[in-house]
C-alpha cells in the first residue's frame, strides 16, 4: 500500500462521509486494520452522530414524537440529520428545519395536523433557550414625547414567537404531552385555524391563543414597525389594551424610535 | 455545607452536573466537593441558566466543552467559541476543558468527539487553537485526551507524546480521563502506566472517572466503549489510584450521562473516588514527612 497519506482535511471529509453519507470506502482505507473491521470501528462512531442528534431532536418535539410512534420518529430523524447536519455545535439551534422536512417525510403524509405541532414545538424550543434579555424600561418609554411614542419600534423578547396554525395545534400539544386520551379523542382536528403566541416567563414557556386581529396587530409589532402605522391598521381599545399587556407581561426587549420622529 | 469557593476547584471529588439533577441540587445542596456543568448547556438563557448561577453560589464550578473542535483542519467556528467565551464570563469557572478531538469538517457538526490522526500536521493544527482559545477566554484550557476506536495508519506519534506536546507548546493543562486511558489502551492493545508516564504531572490539573460500554461485536471481537453510563469499573478504580501516585492528589470529576441513576448513586462514586484521594493524599503526607 502505497498510496499518499492523506492531509488532516481530506482525512475529516472521508469521515464525513462515513459517518453522514455511508460512504466509508476512503475513510476505511487510512484505519490501521488489526482484528476488528475498520466498518465496525467507523459504525461506533456513526452510531453516535445519529443517536446524539436523535436525541436532540426527541427533546425539541416530544409531542410529535408521540403522535408517531418512536421508530416512525427515529427514521424521520435519521434521513433529516443526513439530509441536513447541524452546522453549530449548539445543538440548541439543531432542527429548526424538522417540521418542512416532516411535511415532505412521506410516511407521516396522513397527519395533516402534524406540521403544526411541529411548527409549535420548535417555537416553544426556541423560547425556552432563547438568550436572557431584561424587559424594555417602561419609564424611558413614557419619557418620550407623543409624536416620539407614535414612531416607536419595538423589539420584541428573543423568546417571543408566532404560530399561526391551520389546525388545533396547541390543543393537540397539550394533550399529547399531557397523555390525556379524552382531550385528544375531544379535539376536531379540521376546526378552525389558531392563532398562537409563544413566550417565556419567569417559571415557564407559555402558548396562548390570541384573535387573528390581535395576532396580526403582534406580528407587525414584532416585525418592528413604527406603532402608528401598526395602530392605523388596528384602531380601537382592544389594541392598545393588548400592547399594554405585551408591555406588562416583557414581550419587548427594546425599542428605538424611528427616523421620521426625530424632526 | 459546601462552601463558596467560586473560582478554585479543590483537590476533591466532584460529580457532572446533569439537568435531571438541578432542582436536587438546589433543594438538597448535597454534600460534594464540587460540580462541573458542559459549557454547551448552558449557551441560552432561562431556566437552565438560572439553575447553574444558583449553584454556582454554593460550589466551585468548572465548564467542560464538547463543540470547540479544536482538531478542524478549517479552523475553528469563531461563532461557538464567542459563545463559549460569553458563558465563560457569566459563569467564571474554575477550570474551563475541551478535547483533543474534532467534530467540525464543512461547516457541519458531527456530534461526536472525532479521533485526530497523530501527525505533526494535526499538532500544528491543535497547537493553533488552543492558543487562538487560550487567547479568547483569557485563561488556561485544560485537554482531554479522548476515548478512541480506531487509529490511522499515517498516525506516527503516540497519542501520549502528541499530548505533552502540545502542553510544551501551548501552556494548557491536562484534563487526564483516566477511563479514556483505560478504554483506548485496551482498544488499542497500548499500556497504560506508558500514557500515564508520559504526562507531565504539573500540567495534570483534573481527572475524569466515568463508566464504560463493552460492546460485542459481530464476529465475537470486543471494543470498550466511552458511554458514560455506568458506574466507574473496577480496573479503572485502580489505575485512577496509579494515576493519583504519579501525579498526586488532583481535582477527580465522575461523570454520568447516559442512564442517569439518581444523584445519591452519582455522590456515592464521588465518595468512593474521595476515599482514595485521601489515601493518596496520606501517603504523600508520609512521604514528605520521611
Amino acid at each position: 500500500m502505497n498510496t499518499p497519506a492523506p492531509t488532516l482535511l481530506e482525512l475529516q471529509h472521508a469521515l464525513y462521509r462515513s459517518i453522514v453519507e455511508h460512504d466509508e470506502a476512503e475513510a476505511a482505507a487510512s484505519i490501521v486494520v488489526d482484528g476488528i473491521d475498520p466498518a465496525a470501528r467507523l459504525g461506533i462512531y456513526r452510531n453516535t452522530f445519529a443517536s446524539v442528534l436523535t436525541n436532540a431532536l426527541r427533546l425539541s418535539y416530544p409531542a410529535v414524537l408521540r403522535l408517531v410512534a418512536a421508530e416512525c420518529f427515529e427514521g424521520a430523524a435519521r434521513l433529516f440529520m443526513e439530509e441536513q447536519p447541524p452546522q453549530s455545535a449548539n445543538l440548541d439551534d439543531y432542527g429548526v428545519a424538522f417540521p418542512e422536512f416532516l411535511s415532505r417525510f412521506e410516511p407521516v403524509s396522513a397527519l395533516a395536523y402534524l406540521l403544526d405541532v411541529a411548527r409549535l414545538e420548535w417555537a416553544v424550543s426556541r423560547a425556552l433557550h432563547a438568550p436572557d434579555a431584561p424587559p424594555l424600561d417602561l419609564g424611558r418609554l413614557a419619557a418620550l414625547t407623543e409624536d416620539e411614542q407614535a414612531h416607536v419600534c419595538f423589539t420584541p423578547h428573543p423568546s417571543a414567537g408566532l404560530v399561526r396554525a391551520d389546525h388545533p395545534a396547541d390543543s393537540i400539544w397539550r394533550a399529547v404531552l399531557a397523555q390525556d386520551e379524552a382531550a385528544l379523542a375531544a379535539i376536531d382536528p379540521s376546526s378552525e385555524p389558531v392563532w398562537l403566541l409563544v413566550h417565556r416567563t419567569e417559571r415557564d414557556v407559555e402558548v396562548t391563543r390570541l384573535s387573528e386581529a390581535a395576532w396580526r396587530f403582534t406580528d407587525a409589532l414584532f416585525a418592528g414597525r413604527p406603532l402608528h402605522s401598526v395602530l392605523e391598521e388596528a384602531p380601537g381599545a382592544e389594541a392598545s389594551a393588548l400592547l399594554a399587556e405585551h408591555l406588562a407581561a416583557g414581550r419587548f426587549a427594546a425599542f428605538s424610535v424611528s427616523d421620521t420622529a426625530i424632526s | 455545607m459546601p462552601q463558596s469557593r467560586r473560582g478554585s476547584i479543590p483537590a476533591k471529588a466532584g460529580i457532572g452536573l446533569r439537568f435531571p439533577h438541578h432542582q436536587a441540587v438546589v433543594d438538597a445542596r448535597p454534600e460534594v466537593a464540587w460540580l462541573e456543568a458542559h459549557t454547551e448547556n448552558y449557551m441560552g438563557g432561562g431556566t437552565s441558566l438560572r439553575y447553574l448561577e444558583t449553584i454556582r453560589g454554593d460550589y466551585p464550578l468548572s465548564l467542560h466543552g464538547v463543540g470547540l473542535s479544536l482538531g478542524s483542519a478549517e479552523g475553528i467556528d469563531a461563532a461557538h467559541l464567542e459563545r463559549v467565551r460569553r458563558v465563560v464570563e457569566r459563569i467564571e469557572p474554575g477550570l474551563v476543558s475541551e478535547h483533543l478531538s474534532w467534530s467540525v469538517v464543512g461547516g457541519a457538526y458531527l456530534a461526536d468527539l472525532l479521533p485526530l490522526p497523530m501527525t505533526e500536521e494535526a499538532l500544528d493544527v491543535v497547537c493553533r487553537h488552543v492558543d487562538q482559545a487560550q487567547a479568547c477566554l483569557n485563561r488556561r484550557l485544560l485537554i482531554e485526551n479522548p476515548s478512541t476506536y480506531l487509529r490511522f495508519r499515517h498516525s506516527a506519534i503516540p497519542e501520549w507524546e502528541f499530548l505533552a506536546r502540545v502542553v510544551e507548546r501551548t501552556g494548557c493543562g491536562i484534563l487526564c480521563d483516566v477511563n479514556n486511558i483505560y478504554v483506548s489502551c485496551c482498544n488499542h492493545g497500548w499500556d497504560a502506566a506508558t500514557y500515564l508516564a508520559a504526562l507531565p504531572p504539573a500540567a495534570v490539573a483534573e481527572i475524569h472517572l466515568a463508566g464504560h460500554a463493552v460492546k460485542k461485536l459481530d464476529d465475537g471481537q470486543v471494543l470498550r466503549i466511552d458511554d458514560h453510563g455506568s458506574r466507574v469499573a473496577p480496573a479503572v478504580w485502580a489505575l485512577y489510584a496509579e494515576a493519583l501516585a504519579r501525579f498526586g492528589p488532583v481535582p477527580t470529576l465522575v461523570e454520568w450521562d447516559t442512564n442517569v441513576p439518581p444523584l445519591e448513586v452519582l455522590l456515592g462514586e464521588a465518595t468512593h473516588a474521595e476515599m482514595v484521594l485521601r489515601q493518596v493524599e496520606h501517603e504523600h503526607a508520609c512521604a514528605d514527612a520521611a
